[in-house]
């Protein structure tokens, strides 16, 4: 899944006093303009469009396809299964990560920035890998399992493939998320705060349970809803996973309807994309108004770190530590490489039978794995650049210029990234399908339906650090500027960009490391020619070459590992901090 | 290894006819659709190239139900990317034919071939005869020979099939079977009974059986023979009532932008080399004269289960949507 860095947003609001126009503002205003075409386009109209066509396929009021998948056993069915789904896998992650961040950003565990980095790698694997690597893992045909001799006899059910598969995938998948949350609130409390309760009597447990816990509740709760958010929107998984499982959740339903009937259920699918995205939009409201409700504020409090000593326990807190990482990180990743080795189904892996051909045949016999590598680079890396690039005036208007207009801008922008990529993706088909006005040209097909879901996708997160950016500016420079006479492109070009364009850049990294390995959208908008490598490793699974998938799955894997490793190294070198894990292991290790 | 020396040997003989003057030199970009296995697609296109280094093909490959929902999408955009359908079955192709979407391509030299397989009208062509048979793991103690062994209630949660909403041979397999007399829709209402899942295609059933998952799998012919020969766990039996068996017929479709390229590559899969490296790929070519790969028995031993192929086209719509139904998808 994607990291969500959400942590600068409270900073900006649009209540801050409107400053003195020393210039006239005709730059502003062609910026502005400019920015409401640019993110309405992008974020808001694919999203009128289908609401339109669920309500009002033929252009007139019609309500009878709303009925129709209403009326459906399945559509319920498969929208309680994903509320019940992303509510329980939510608990999963709650669990996970509020125990590694205890254990990294509260206690004195050693090896914490090891410990951080491999925990996080689950959110930076794609989850159709992490399902690929799983489905590898478990059950009577797991590679490992056999070429150890352990594996149940045959006939016997994956155990995978069940609900229970899919909450405990899912939890694992989204965990880094509650970790990333709630090492951040760990990260601002102090010692002090356990002064009261030790001087009292109370014990290490007792400490985390009646001072630590509650003022958790907030990071708990938006780490929670994170978490939900998506895991109903997950689509790698619930795929992966639910179809052998006949467990169908609503992405998964929306893309069998759409890939077996074709554009003629697109209002039907309109409509059940409208139910996942109001799910998805149900939980973000939830988490606000918990949150309104329970804020605890703890900056300023100083003093010494939060560093519970584990004492004699520390040995086995981290012999926990790493066993959980090995059964949630190295043993499925074992598994992936088993079967990219294994030479036909069903063979025991040994010395002797062990192949390389499968890599052989993705690297340099497939034209499509080159081709995949190819597309998915290209069009993260123009996504990301795009939109560094949109980022920095985006955030100069948002920032430097609020207004009722901006607030809805900022919202608008965040907006595509709340809602689950299949909804999205929906709705893209639905607004470029037809042939585009003026031009006559659709864009269905073509690698822009999939580079303008990106952009629409992934704008806020390449515009949150550029903002974050913006906040330790004074504005001003920029006035300073503006009394030299400086318009409006020209105190973009040589004061902001030098001044935010590593923050924009940090978060063009973001978009990359996202998009680059992204299924979701792309598994419904790709064709011939535009494939992503996200798509490759679903479609070679889905057609029955698990070992061809499990090789592809290996070689993103280990390009996913080079990608975190160079962006932690600058990350560092520059002291960004703009990694969703930075910091976090940074204290008493 | 065998029929690869086969194919090179009818390449080197078909060398004579190219120089001839009968396939003028082709270009171009040229885009195929098909559900053919990747690896196959692969070496298909590849032989393809070989024979005609100026044409850049691109292909992609889905099920036949999924490969036609993204073409019909793409129509309804006004720009289908695909030039040549290379999918399961005829009933497919007959549908587009009807509405006018394929092209007709009158110099295809089909002589060699029973004309009773091929479109009257020459807008598609059968390429091969592909059956859906049982297939079993070997860790079985008695192997299936009937299709209703499968309804032993000993066997529940232990078969698999693909799904009709995914693969042409396996709707046309349903197609098949609901017809039959002996069969009609209480065979797959007691295939449900016990707990089978269609699902995907049959690539993943076939691994699913070998892998031990599954024990049992409904499933085309030449993936449990190709993947047998190679060291799978696996065997695949023709039930004694017969099986049901596509063609993957190859269409241009009539919105080509390249109907030379499109032309080049119908004939190359109609033509002796093209069909021996069918073979070669472990298929049951259509050419009369190519013999069947190793592991299967001749054409004459093969019964086919009868098929209307009109009744077939008129019911795809009802019969996917009472599958579904029945099988709660």
């Amino acid at each position: 899944m994607i990291p969500r860095t959400r942590n600068a947003s409270a900073s900006f609001s649009a209540a801050e006093p409107q400053r003195w126009h020393l210039q006239k503002p005709g730059g502003d205003s062609i910026a502005l303009g400019l920015a409401v075409l640019v993110v309405g386009s992008l974020c808001l109209l694919p999203l009128v469009r289908l609401i339109v066509e669920a309500v009002a396929p033929g252009g007139t009021l019609d309500l009878a396809t709303v009925e129709r998948v209403l009326a459906r056993t399945s559509t319920w069915r498969a929208t309680w299964r994903t509320l019940e789904v992303g509510l329980l896998s939510m608990l999963v992650s709650l669990a996970l990560g509020l125990l590694m961040a205890l254990l990294v950003s509260a206690s004195d565990v050693r090896g914490k920035a090891a410990i951080v980095f491999a925990f996080m790698l689950p959110l930076m694997i794609p989850p159709q890998i992490t399902a690929l690597a799983w489905m590898q893992l478990t059950g009577a045909s797991s590679p490992l399992l056999r070429s150890l001799g352990i594996a149940p006899p045959p006939g016997t059910p994956n155990p995978l493939y069940s609900r229970e598969g899919l909450i405990l995938l899912l939890g694992i998948q989204h965990a880094p998320l509650v970790f990333i949350t709630v090492a951040a609130s760990l990260r601002r409390m102090s010692m002090e705060l356990l002064d009261a309760a030790f001087l009292a009597g109370a014990s290490r447990l007792q400490a985390i349970r009646y001072v630590i816990l509650p003022l958790l509740a907030p990071a708990l709760i938006a780490g929670g809803a994170l978490a939900f958010v998506s895991a109903i929107g997950n689509f790698g998984i619930a795929a992966m996973i639910g179809i052998p499982a006949r467990y169908t959740l609503l992405p998964v339903l929306i893309y069998e309807r759409l890939a077996s009937f074709g554009p003629t259920v697109l209002a039907e699918v309109a409509v059940l994309a409208i139910i996942v995205g109001g799910l998805a939009l149900l939980g973000v409201l939830l988490q606000r108004w918990l949150r309104a409700r329970r804020d605890v504020t703890l900056d300023g409090i100083g003093g010494r770190p939060l560093v519970l000593p584990l004492g004699p326990w520390r040995p086995w807190a981290e012999a926990v530590a790493w066993l959980l990482l090995i059964v949630v990180l190295v043993l499925p990743l074992l598994a992936l490489v088993a079967a990219a080795l294994t030479p036909a189904a069903g063979v025991r892996l040994t010395p002797e039978t062990l192949t390389f051909a499968n890599f052989h045949q993705v690297l340099f016999v497939q034209d499509v794995t080159r081709r995949a590598f190819a597309n998915s680079t290209t069009l993260a890396g123009a996504a990301a650049l795009v939109l560094a690039l949109i980022a920095v005036p985006l955030a100069y208007l948002i920032a430097w210029r609020p207004s009722r207009l901006t607030a809805a801008l900022d919202t608008a922008a965040e907006l595509p990234y709340a809602l689950p990529g299949v909804v999205l993706a929906v709705a893209f088909i639905m607004l470029f399908l037809q042939p585009l006005p003026l031009l006559g040209v659709s864009l269905y097909g073509t690698h822009a339906i999939i580079l303008l879901a990106y952009l629409a996708a992934f704008l806020t997160l390449a515009l949150r650090p550029t903002l974050a950016g913006m906040a330790q500016l004074a504005p001003s420079i920029d006035e300073a500027a503006q009394l030299d006479g400086a318009g409006l492109a020209q105190r973009l070009r040589h004061i902001l960009l030098p001044l935010v364009g590593p923050m924009a850049a940090a978060g063009g990294i973001l978009v990359f490391m996202t998009a680059v390995n992204e299924l979701t959208v792309s598994a419904l908008l790709w064709t011939s020619g535009t494939e992503t490598l996200g798509v490759v490793v679903f479609n070679l699974n889905d057609s029955g070459y698990t070992a061809l998938a499990a090789s592809v799955a290996c070689l993103a894997v280990v390009a996913i590992l080079a990608l975190m490793t160079l962006a932690q190294w600058v990350d560092q070198r520059s002291g960004l901090g703009i990694l969703p894990w930075s910091g976090t292991a940074d204290r008493g290790d | 290894m065998r029929w690869q020396t086969l194919a090179l040997a009818l390449a080197a003989g078909a060398l004579p006819l190219l120089a001839s003057g009968e396939v003028h030199a082709v270009s171009g970009e040229l885009t195929l659709y098909t559900s053919q296995p990747n690896e196959d697609a692969q070496a298909t296109v590849d032989a393809f190239k070989a024979l005609h280094p100026d044409v850049e093909v691109s292909w992609i490959r889905d099920g036949t139900v999924n490969i036609m929902a993204k073409l019909r999408a793409e129509i309804a955009a006004g720009a289908p990317q695909a030039d040549v359908l290379l999918i399961a079955d005829t009933v497919t192709m007959e549908s587009l034919k009807g509405e006018g979407l394929l092209l007709a391509h009158e110099e295809a030299d089909i002589s060699a071939y029973d004309a009773a397989i091929h479109d009257a009208d020459k807008t598609y062509f059968s390429t091969k005869l592909i059956t859906t048979g049982i297939v079993y793991n070997n860790a079985v103690e008695t192997p299936p020979g009937s299709w209703k062994d499968l309804e032993d209630e000993d066997l529940a949660g232990l078969i698999a099939m693909p799904s009709p909403l995914t693969s042409g041979a396996a709707l046309i397999h349903v197609a098949a079977m609901v017809e039959h007399p002996d069969f009609g829709w209480a065979h797959f209402e007691a295939l449900e009974k016990n707990g089978v899942q269609p699902q995907g295609g049959n690539g993943a059933v076939f691994q699913a059986v070998a892998g031990g998952e599954k024990l049992y799998g409904i499933v085309i012919d030449y993936l449990p023979i190709r993947e047998a020969a190679k060291g799978s766990p696996v065997s695949f039996v023709f039930p004694e009532e017969g099986v049901s068996a596509v063609t993957e017929p190859v269409a241009i479709l009539s919105t080509t932008q390249n109907p030379d390229a499109a032309k080049a590559f119908v004939d190359f899969l109609l033509s002796a080399e093209g069909q021996a490296l069918a073979a070669s790929q472990g298929y049951l070519a259509a050419h009369p004269e190519i013999a069947p790969p190793d592991g299967f028995p001749p054409l004459s031993d093969i019964t086919l289960l009868p098929f209307d192929a009109g009744k077939a086209l008129a019911d795809d719509t009802a019969n996917k949507e009472r599958f579904s139904e029945l099988f709660g998808g």
